[in-house]
């Protein structure tokens, strides 16, 4: 192990366990008023009329009229409005704020308030969506005649649901307006998302705006976009009240109106000649909800994964986003993977049984490696440490062994054991680090020598402030007592881009400690001195061209091996996971605690989106499943036996040899704990969440 | 006696017998269900410092469980039975077992009831007192519907009555969605007993199927004074006609899956005993 991977306490560790870090919800400022936002209780509506009471003295409503700017919130693209703009699509879209001293008395406020609709006819199936926001495609090889040579061609549909990130603080943002200026404050991954959003409705320059992150509660991808459109509500109210104005969500709004998880729908064929997979085709339909939000960049990381992590020589694979009338969703902690790889991985499965092999071995002998070609015809770099990784997963789980003593069982407890082999690509999609985001950090040496960092990184609890601190204090060989870390404000802190795509230790990180070394090498004790650094693009890349969808879409991935093993009772169809076992590839690991942390809780999380965590929406649009009793997730009691390993295999362009890790562990689970139900079932499955009710009718159906 | 804002904090039985019947307030023992959706205007009558309702003692016949007293000390206290222990166990999580109580989980009138449904196949009765006097009834009696009692507005109940003898030989199966902090989806408790080789009492109540907890009395009847090769001899008959009274309803979860898995338990449990 490298001495920067021994494990610290994190810095936001004690504040977090004593209870003493402030979050948005305990923050209160002179004059505060509490907001609460009148949300739409239809799917696809008109407004004819709002009809607002008398209000009392001190007491506001905030629409779309109050907007000094566009009403507008810019994402990716412009399409979300800041509140509605007279039309409805969704359950949940925001309509008004009403705001005031007393919570209770805008809560009932909230309730005398009437909104007229003309109805339409909701779309709510995404394979009857006739609005495609997004769509792309890409070929490699000649995938046509290896369709028409095939001696057998497989067709199978496979399916994903939603996932809800339920992190544990729920969105919250505390608008202000002062002197021209509008501040805002609150949960958020990404302050310069929200700067650049508040900026646009608000119509003001640059420096009269100003984002500040408080101590955020978890993340997951949900408060990458999400903030920016509370940003910009809070603003707005803060700019007509005159006074602070809070909005911190209660469970049900936050499930019912955050973005989750795309749902999917994919359709794959296989060409099959002489035993062999000579060529693959998907056709991917991703879930938008009713605005863009962040799917363009969603789905084109889904497209990316699409074939998974072999080498296939010929294939095409095309996919859309769609425009339902449901929430808009958007990031989450994979980012588009989750559900192409979940696809890939039991296609093989299924693939490998229509050869005659065990789809290990099938895996293992079209897995990828070091210099070749990608699935957009870019190229593996570096080297990709898979046969060492299943070595150690079979070692941990014995793997082999007990995917063949599980064929063929009977009696009341049936056991099966599943595996995936998975990426992630680090960094932002495609070009984005070079031509979108182009990162900056800035380092400041302080005359008591002490050194802070300054970037718009967050801490969700994913432990950056540690990482980053530990970078710094390793290259300037100066105690880690002397590096600070605060949380971003835009007035601060120079743009290093969001806090997402398991971009910030690779990228960001990387410029602090270049930073780090140019103030080592100058280092003028007692003297105030500071440095900025730039984002350089990595030579070796081959360029990525979006509109031929080919390149290199990341300079290098994260890869992951993952097993599960399942226990089926056959009487209650109710499965224990007996084991679930992980091995990571994320480089040199910053701190292993973290690491093995975030490995952990992803598997876990992922593990939830293969099995129990269901959520949909009626025929009428509306989310049933809005509580934590309706969406369930699994408790540590659910995988008591959860082990994870890392393989170090540094990379050069990280810090000390790291790389992406955040989003890694979130990608395999899912299709490792399916594999283990087909295994212990005996049938192939095509879906997640695999429930306790898909089991049973499984099991029924062999009754029959 | 002290009062809040919200509500009177007694310390005996009496003197909430005596709110009870002059006020409109809502008995509170442990709070776990009334805190998920507290009403702003809600008057309470907090019970966790009347000794009367924290007492668990036996005599001859009976275990007495104090309405009031919390799960973890159901579950910790030596005179409890196994079966109740077992649901306890496997009930929500231990923040929740050290706060929740019996009493309330009665009272509280779900069919997901976790120690109801113990209390249902035990044939458990309940003690309910006013300032006049008290009433003894057996469980099932208790129940009108879905979150309905009997239970009168001057009315606590005070313990329940557990038979000491014969809940040895059991068989519990609670169904959730996970393995910890769960809502039962099905839930089945069956006791079993014999002498001399003829069947006196084959009990079977099937939780969170139905408005209330299910329980069959005529059905398992069928079974009573029989040999067990005479009882297998009508197993399917017997399995007929509980195929025909249960009727579950869909809730979070299928009107099928809960009808399954209550037809399955309940044919495991006949097989495992011999049946």
């Amino acid at each position: 192990m490298e001495s920067i991977s021994k494990s610290i306490p994190k810095r936001d560790h004690f504040p977090k366990i004593s209870g003493s870090a402030k979050y948005v919800d305990d923050l209160s400022f002179e004059g505060m008023l509490h907001g609460k936002i009148v949300r739409s209780t239809v799917a696809c509506a008109d407004i004819k009329e709002i009809l607002i009471p008398d209000l009392p003295e001190g007491y506001f409503v905030i629409d779309k009229n109050d907007i000094p700017g566009i009403n507008s919130v810019h994402i990716v693209d412009d399409d979300t409005p800041v509140f509605s703009d007279g039309t409805v699509n969704y359950v949940g879209e925001p309509i008004l704020m009403v705001a005031g001293k007393d919570l209770k008395v805008v809560n009932r406020l909230m309730k005398l308030i009437k909104v007229v609709y003309d109805e339409k006819e909701p779309v709510l199936d995404m394979m009857k969506s006739e609005t495609i926001f997004y769509q792309y495609g890409y070929t490699k090889g000649d995938w046509e005649t290896a369709f028409r040579e095939a001696d057998k061609i497989i067709e199978e549909d496979f399916q994903t649901g939603y996932q809800e990130h339920t992190y544990m603080e729920v969105q919250g943002m505390i608008g202000f307006y002062e002197n021209g200026k509008s501040i805002v404050r609150g949960s958020m991954q990404c302050p310069y998302y929200v700067h650049t959003a508040v900026k646009r409705a608000m119509g003001l320059e640059s420096d009269k705006v100003q984002v500040i992150q408080e101590e955020m509660g978890g993340a997951f991808g949900g408060k990458e976009d999400y903030p920016s459109i509370l940003g910009c509500q809070v603003a707005v109210a803060a700019y007509k009240t005159g006074k602070p104005v809070k909005v911190v969500f209660d469970r049900s709004e936050d499930i019912i109106c955050s973005p989750k998880r795309h749902p999917a729908k994919m359709h794959y064929r296989a060409a099959i000649k002489n035993g062999k997979i000579t060529g693959i085709d998907a056709d991917i339909v991703y879930n938008c909800g009713a605005y863009t939000t962040l799917s363009p960049v969603v789905l084109q990381r889904g497209l990316i994964c699409a074939t998974g992590v072999y080498n296939f020589k010929n294939l095409r694979v095309r996919g859309k986003g769609v425009k339902t009338n449901t929430v808009p969703n958007g990031a989450f902690r994979g980012f588009g993977g989750p559900q192409t790889f979940f696809a890939i991985e039991m296609f093989m499965d299924h693939l490998a049984k229509e050869i005659g092999m065990d789809s290990l071995s099938l895996k293992e002998s079209m897995v990828v490696k070091q210099g070749d070609d990608s699935a957009t015809s870019g190229k593996y770099h570096f080297h990709i440490p898979f046969p060492e990784m299943i070595e150690k997963l079979d070692q941990m789980s014995d793997f082999r062994k007990k995917r063949e003593a599980f064929r063929n069982q009977t009696g009341r407890y049936r056991s099966g054991i599943g595996l995936s082999l998975v990426y992630h690509g680090c960094g932002f999609t495609g070009s984005g680090e070079r031509d979108l985001i182009k990162g900056v950090v800035k380092i400041v040496k302080n005359t008591d020598d002490t050194v802070e960092l300054l970037t718009a990184g967050t801490d969700m609890g994913q432990g950056l402030k540690t990482a980053f601190a530990k970078i710094a204090s390793d290259t300037l060989e100066i105690p880690l007592e002397r590096i600070i870390v605060q949380n971003p404000d835009t007035d601060r802190v120079p743009n290093s881009g969001p806090t997402a795509a398991s971009r910030s230790l690779m990228v960001v990180g990387k410029l602090l400690q270049r930073a780090a070394e140019k103030l080592k090498r100058d280092w003028k004790p007692g003297e105030y001195q500071e440095f900025v650094e730039k984002y350089v693009h990595p030579d070796f890349m081959i360029p990525w061209d979006l509109s031929k969808f080919q390149g290199d879409p990341y300079p290098d991935y994260s890869w992951s091996a993952n097993a599960v093993e399942v226990k089926v009772d056959t009487l209650t169809a109710t499965t224990e996971i007996v084991g679930a076992w992980g091995v990571y590839d994320v480089g040199t690991p910053i701190d292993m605690a973290i690491i093995k942390g975030q490995m952990q809780g992803g598997f876990l999380q992922a593990i939830g989106y293969g099995s129990m965590e269901l959520l949909d929406v009626n025929d009428k649009g509306v989310i049933r499943n809005n509580s934590f009793s309706d969406y369930i997730i699994p408790t540590s009691m659910d995988v008591p036996h959860l082990e994870t390993e890392v393989v170090e295999n540094t990379y050069d362009n990280g810090p000390f040899g790291g790389k992406g890790a955040g989003e890694l562990p979130a990608v395999g689970g899912a299709p490792a704990y399916v594999e283990a139900m087909e295994n212990a079932l005996g049938v192939n499955l095509h879906h997640t969440p695999f429930s306790q009710e898909d089991t049973m009718k499984v099991l029924e159906a062999f009754k029959k | 006696m002290v009062t809040f804002s919200n509500g009177y904090l007694v310390d005996n039985l009496a003197d909430a017998l005596k709110i009870r019947s002059e006020i409109d307030v809502t008995p509170y023992a442990g709070g776990t269900d009334l805190m998920v959706d507290a009403k702003e205007d809600a008057v309470y009558l907090f019970l966790n410092k009347i000794p009367e309702l924290r007492r668990i003692y036996s005599d001859e016949q009976y275990l007495h469980i104090g309405a009031a007293c919390t799960y973890t000390e159901i579950f910790e206290n030596s005179l409890s039975p196994q079966i109740l222990k077992d649901a306890i166990d496997y009930l929500a999580a231990p923040a929740i077992r050290n706060m929740g109580t019996a009493g309330g989980n009665i009272c509280n009138a779900s069919p997901k009831a976790d120690t109801a449904l113990i209390f249902y196949v035990a044939d458990a009765k309940l003690r309910i007192c006013n300032t006049s006097g008290e009433r003894i009834l057996p469980i099932e009696d208790f129940y009108v519907g879905r979150g309905k009692t009997v239970l009168q507005k001057d009315e606590l109940l005070v313990e329940i009555l557990v038979p000491k003898q014969g809940l040895e030989h059991y068989y519990y199966k609670k169904v959730g969605a996970r393995q910890a902090l769960a809502i039962s989806r099905v839930a089945f408790a069956g006791i079993f007993t014999t002498e001399n080789g003829i069947i006196t009492r084959c009990a079977m109540a099937f939780g969170s199927v139905a408005d209330t907890v299910l329980r069959f009395r005529d059905l398992e009847a069928l079974f009573v004074g029989k040999s067990i090769a005479e009882a297998k001899s009508i197993r399917s008959q017997f399995i007929a006609n509980y195929e025909q009274a249960i009727v579950p309803i869909r809730g979070r979860v299928s009107a099928e899956y809960r009808k399954s898995v209550c037809m399955n338990l309940l044919e495991d449990f006949l097989t495992q005993n011999g049946i």
